[in-house]
């Protein structure tokens, strides 16, 4: 049994045409006992960002909590919301300060970055649960469904998707890799963010 | 071996717990209360590593309680289980941690809603209609997807409850004899037969 | 307690005087004005810093002597003052910006390492056993947000931004002179030009390229902020902040 696979979950990020999408499915489970058909693993950071942490359930929370406190001290230190390298870099960071007794979560972060001619930049990137980064151009997986969503993804992912065709790409993506995963499923929420806003829907899933 | 369940109703949250405290194969107790009313409006229903249980529930508590006395006013539902759940992982990193699984049941009094929190000993939370611990959950948990209605009133609650106990008494090999039962509603906490 | 040097005021560090002043903060301050002249000017297209370098005796090699100094590639710092405890700030101000790199792969923004020097400042005023420092500083860097900025701290832990500023000895008498030489449309060629003027007004001995500092910061180009932060094979940033070699000063003091 691994810990990284004990409560289920998985989350994935794609890059669309100045948007990006950022989908989990809301299962938490003890092993493959189910306990909740209603659990969040993705957060809003800033209007622009949001970050999955799939793992290990009391991490999710924990986590959640110490990138608020970060994320709400930098906003009100540097009198402007934070930019999605920053964070990646902030996430990186808070994860190697416990390379030893590690928190088990592989956080996948998605948003725009503001260009600096006044457009604006997809953003996606995974991390293991020490905080290495993977920047990518099109999309990233985590969490127990990992493996199905790569392979999904590959199929179903093209280049410049407007916010409508990219969320049914990622909805897509997630609905039918988590049916062929134990561990996750149970319902999906998925996050479109586009430059003026945020398309947030509640999917249903297969309840078996 | 130990169980407990928790459903929420129309206005109120049922918890229950059973009431024997065994050490190996023998029942030292079958008159013990699991579920400790840690506020006005707030039950906890506690199970574990004995010794654990019972220190961690008062520590927990003695906190609320303090909480209330600094302030004039008791935690709300939300919070408390957030206070709790941090505690529990913070715990989890530390030389001793606590191995307590927990159901928080509240009314919060200034939604009028019932709320119901399942926590685990890792520091696992999460808002749920209806939660279980112990082995009894495995019979309970598929029983209360088919028969839970968040809109019951109490006798109907106690009903369906009623349905977990029978179920895990027919079917649940070390199954414990009796349980205690309390409500949380809007007048405060109290203890039911069933 | 109304005699001339604080009387019982002036020797604890943390108790105010009955009219209000903490004397040890205004003799740190007695101190600097002292220290030679600094001033930074904000230009539209950069900001320029620039000091009196003076040695006590011809005999010291003044080339190894650096008032002028970089703390990450878009900040850097000047003082008046003593130079020992600048040193002291300088290197805070270096480990504090690492620090920042670290946690976000990016240096921190100009108000915000200011902020933490004067923080450091400031707790000189408050804690047991230390005294305040005797530097003023001129904080000038480039980012992101707040594009080209020149603060000044001092040493009771104050900060505020400038168009332009001096410190040291006769700062009120540069100061003055920098007002009428200000406008808001000033080129930072133009503005290294009057920082020189302006310490020549207070200069004693002969200004050269070996009794001048100047650092400057340049903004970037949006073709440049295009192209990405990260420059050439180092994975170092830009630097955006830069000092002048004594080449460069030779040939400013030329015209």
């Amino acid at each position: 049994m691994s810990i990284m696979e004990y409560n289920g979950g998985s989350v994935i990020a794609m890059v669309g045409k100045d948007c990006v999408a950022i989908a989990s499915d809301l299962r938490l489970g003890n092993q493959a006992l189910s306990i909740s058909s209603n659990f969040q693993k993705v957060f809003p950071v800033t209007d622009r960002i949001y970050v999955g942490l799939p793992g290990l359930g009391t991490d999710v929370t924990t986590l959640r909590e110490r990138f608020r406190y970060r994320i709400n001290m930098y906003t009100i230190k540097e009198e402007r919301e934070i930019e999605p390298e920053t964070f990646a870099h902030l996430v990186s960071s808070t994860l190697y300060e416990h390379r030893f007794g590690p928190y088990f979560i592989e956080p996948v972060i998605a948003g725009l970055s503001k260009t600096p001619s006044g457009g604006v930049k997809p953003l996606i990137a995974a991390a293991d649960l020490i905080g290495c980064l993977n920047f990518a151009k099109d999309f990233v997986v985590a969490g127990t469904a990992s493996t199905k969503l790569l392979g999904v993804a590959e199929g179903l992912w093209e280049p410049d998707l407007e916010p409508e065709d990219l969320f049914e790409t990622i909805s897509q993506t997630l609905l039918n890799s988590v049916d062929r995963d134990a561990f996750s499923g149970w319902g999906a929420v998925v996050h479109v963010i586009t430059k003026d806003s945020i398309i947030s829907r509640t999917l249903k899933g297969r309840m078996d | 071996m130990e169980t407990s369940f928790a459903l929420t109703g129309k206005g109120y949250v049922i918890v229950a717990a059973d009431t024997t405290a065994a050490r190996s194969i023998v029942k030292m107790k079958v008159d013990e209360d699991k579920i400790k009313e840690i506020s006005p409006h707030l039950l906890m229903a506690y199970s574990g590593e004995p010794g654990d249980t019972v220190q961690f529930a008062e520590f927990v508590e003695r906190n609320i309680r303090l909480y209330q006395i600094r302030n004039l006013y008791p935690l709300r539902p939300s919070a408390a289980a957030s206070w709790i759940r941090r505690s529990l992982a913070d715990s989890l990193r530390s030389r001793s941690p606590y191995s307590v699984n927990l159901l928080v049941g509240g009314y919060d009094t200034a939604t009028h809603e019932p709320k119901l929190y399942w926590i685990d000993y890792l520091g696992t939370q999460v808002d749920v209609p209806f939660g279980a611990h112990g082995y009894g959950s495995y019979f309970a948990l598929s029983l209360l997807d088919r028969y839970h209605d968040p809109e019951a009133s109490l006798e109907e609650g106690l009903a369906t409850l009623k349905r977990c106990v029978d179920e895990v008494a027919k079917r649940l090999v070390v199954s414990p004899g009796r349980y205690k039962v309390k409500v949380v509603d809007k007048d405060g906490v109290r203890e039911v037969e069933i | 307690m109304a005699s001339a040097d604080g009387g019982a005021y002036s020797y604890s560090l943390t108790v105010f005087s009955p009219s209000g002043k903490l004397v040890q903060i205004e003799h740190a301050l007695a101190a600097v004005s002292q220290g030679t002249t600094s001033l930074g000017i904000k230009a539209s297209n950069g900001i320029v810093i620039a000091t009196e370098k003076k040695s006590s005796s011809i005999l010291v090699d003044d080339s190894v002597i650096d008032k002028v100094a970089i703390v990450c590639p878009n900040i850097g710092l000047v003082y008046s003052g003593m130079g020992p405890d600048f040193r002291v700030l300088l290197t805070k101000a270096r480990k504090s910006a690492q620090a920042y790199w670290k946690l976000y792969g990016e240096y921190p923004p100009t108000k915000v390492l200011t902020q933490e020097i004067a923080t450091v400042m400031q707790q000189a005023t408050q804690s047991g056993g230390v005294r305040p420092f005797g530097v003023s500083l001129l904080v000038a860097g480039w980012d992101n947000n707040r594009g080209p900025s020149l603060y000044q701290v001092d040493p009771s832990g104050s900060f505020w931004a400038w168009k332009a500023s001096a410190i040291g000895k006769n700062m009120t008498n540069a100061k003055t002179f920098l007002e009428k030489r200000y406008n808001d449309d000033i080129s930072l060629e133009d503005a290294i030009h009057t920082a020189l003027l302006t310490l020549k007004e207070g200069f004693e001995g002969e200004m050269t390229e070996k009794t001048i500092e100047i650092g400057v910061v340049t903004v970037p180009t949006l073709a440049e902020l295009e192209e990405g932060k990260i420059g050439g094979e180092t994975g170092r940033p830009k630097p955006t902040f830069r000092k002048l070699s004594e080449e460069e000063v030779r040939d400013y003091l030329a015209l």
